[in-house]
């Protein structure tokens, strides 16, 4: 990929994922590519937001049920 | 910059925590809050910003000191704390200052406008959040201290829908679940259908038309994403169709609730038709929220649909991949779409639902963390004062107009000083339950009777009688304390959401997209209104 090359911003909105910047003349391969980082990301954020809501979950009922 | 001046705004926001901590807790403030009506929680207010100040000037100390590094301390924890704190700074103005002054303002201007502004516009902490951080972005800009907080509002918001699991029974989960299935595949397809056959009407070519069908169709940003490679879109349709996405979805976050409203819709009807209708994921929780902050009916009910909604997407990337004919051995395929782009959120959500359908957070019998508990316990008993009150009237005769069964479940009631099954029963718990719990079925009754003035009973009897009821109606307190944090886990996630609608990312949309997907949405929206209002009843969530 050539530096000469034009990129195309796209400003997804979304929370967490910003702006994103990608060839304009993108192939396929280089879409797939994209996409697979982006399932990657969500996979990752959603055990992120999992592990988080167990650790809430179990300090949540230690102090409100077991430790009372 | 020195490290102490790229800390020195998260080292103010966490003194004025606790300065604002230390007012609270001193009662400078009741007076004040008793005015705006939110003194009730001033307990959580003060425990709220020490432990939040403390955190802040913690978290701001370590970043000076410790070099930043890729572990997991510094990737979830101290880069982005400065964001979070100032978001939670966001959140807690918003909901006990700027919501409770709007109310007062709304009611003020009620005798002019002939209408509570606050009701017609939901101006709500949900709303309020949404334009505080629309405001914020497009006008100063995300100070440079939160830009990495403010990209943890995304997965905190997915925390918010996965310990909404938490509030779901099995009866609700199956008939939401059947409904949505229905309602959503119908809607999620003929969407798709409706793109590709306007994308042949105006003539324009399979990639964008394939690209916008699945945005519309499924869930904005995720679903254009992915299938981008498989109808070979170009990027510059991606960018115009995640435009038009993301304007269509911003108007409709507003427009749903008003209309909802306008039209009387129950919090079911509405959450139906916001999780079919809306495309994003964080603006269904907006719009569901936006309708109904004050319980989470509405938004349980969006997120089934918008969980359903999710779960079709690797159906519509088979749907378009046969259609555009896509050819074999790249890296992406089916499978890929099947299991790498499963949300692995929605497994926590479920999760959250077996553990509190378990009986984890109250008894199995618990229904959105009520429950009845009428076993020997110290806080279940009426006080010594109230059983004296009941004793004299039982002595001076003044149940007498009462039938057998409620005058059986009063003797009762003054015999145990709470309501109870049998003595001897008490090793059988189920048959102890069922004779304390028509007990306090016929002590009801004689509350209704007594309000229909079919018998005669003095204040301070009915008011015993009514404590009596009261004692053994629990609430659990880990249902309460998991929903709160839900609840701040969406305000803080949707003022992130705020922080992202800058006016690039609307004014990107353009070209055929923005026709095609604005007829595509308006049919969607307007069909799925009309097949909502006349199939999805309230019973769903009695």
């Amino acid at each position: 990929m050539s530096d000469e090359e034009k990129k195309v911003t796209i400003e997804t909105g979304d929370a967490g994922k910003g702006t994103t910047v990608i060839s304009e003349d993108a192939n396929t391969e280089e879409l797939e590519e994209r996409a697979l980082s982006v399932f990657s990301s969500d996979r990752n954020e959603d055990i992120v937001a999992l592990v988080f809501c167990l650790i809430t979950t179990f300090l949540v009922l230690l102090f409100t049920k077991w430790l009372v | 910059m020195s490290k102490v001046q790229e800390q020195m705004p998260t080292l103010i926001m966490g003194a004025g925590l606790i300065i604002y901590g230390l007012i609270a807790k001193s009662g400078a403030l009741l007076s004040m809050t008793k005015v705006l009506h939110t003194h009730k929680t001033l307990d959580l207010q003060v425990t709220m910003t020490l432990v939040l100040g403390c955190i802040a000037i913690a978290g701001a100390l370590l970043n000076t000191t410790r070099k930043s590094g890729a572990t997991n301390l510094d990737t979830f924890v101290l880069r982005p704390l400065g964001g979070i704190i100032l978001i939670l700074v966001m959140a807690m103005a918003i909901r006990w200052y700027a919501e409770p002054v709007m109310k007062l303002i709304s009611k003020a201007l009620q005798p002019t406008l002939g209408f509570k502004i606050y009701k017609v516009l939901n101006l709500n902490y949900v709303v309020l959040g949404i334009l505080s951080g629309v405001l914020l972005t497009n006008t100063w800009g995300i100070p440079k201290f939160a830009a990495e907080g403010v990209k943890c509002a995304r997965f905190v918001l997915k925390m918010g829908v996965i310990m909404l699991g938490a509030r779901y029974s099995f009866a609700e989960l199956a008939k939401l679940g059947v409904y949505s299935v229905f309602l959503v595949g119908f809607f999620v397809l003929g969407t798709v259908f409706l793109v590709l056959w306007l994308g042949n009407l105006f003539k324009q070519p399979k990639t964008m038309t394939g690209v916008l069908a699945a945005g519309m169709g499924v869930c904005g940003v995720s679903a254009t994403v992915a299938v981008a490679p498989v109808v070979k879109a170009k990027s510059a349709e991606m960018a115009y169709t995640i435009g038009t996405i993301l304007s269509f979805g911003i108007i409709c976050m507003f427009v749903f609730p008003t209309i909802g409203k306008l039209a009387g819709m129950s919090p079911v009807q509405f959450g139906a038709w916001a999780g079919t209708g809306i495309l994003n994921s964080a603006q269904v929780a907006a719009a569901a929220l936006a309708f109904n902050a004050v319980d989470i009916e509405t938004l349980k009910v969006a997120e089934i649909f918008n969980i359903t909604r999710v779960l079709f997407l690797p159906v519509i990337v088979l749907v378009l991949a046969t259609w555009f004919g896509k050819e074999t051995g790249q890296k992406l395929s089916f499978k890929s779409v099947v299991i790498d782009k499963f949300p692995v959120f929605i497994i926590g959500f479920l999760l959250l639902f077996f553990m509190s359908s378990m009986g984890l957070f109250s008894p199995p019998s618990h229904y959105k963390g009520k429950y009845i508990d009428v076993s020997y316990n110290d806080r279940s008993q009426v006080t010594p004062e109230e059983w004296e009150v009941l004793n004299s009237a039982m002595t001076a005769g003044e149940f007498s107009g009462l039938t057998e069964t409620q005058l059986e479940a009063v003797t009762n009631l003054v015999e145990q000083r709470q309501i109870a099954g049998n003595y001897e029963d008490r090793s059988n718990k189920k048959a102890f339950d069922h004779v304390g719990r028509a007990r306090m079925t016929q002590l009801q009754g004689i509350l209704a009777a007594a309000k229909a003035k079919q018998v005669k009973l003095s204040g301070d009897v009915k008011a015993a009688i009514k404590h009596a009821v009261k004692q053994v109606k629990k609430k659990s307190k880990t249902v309460v304390t998991l929903t709160d944090f839900m609840i701040w886990f969406f305000a803080f996630g949707l003022i992130g959401l705020g922080m992202q609608i800058t006016k690039k990312a609307i004014t990107q949309a353009g070209g055929w997209p923005i026709v095609m997907g604005v007829i595509s949405g308006i049919t969607k929206a307007t069909l799925s209104f009309f097949v909502v209002l006349w199939l999805v009843k309230d019973v769903v969530l009695n």
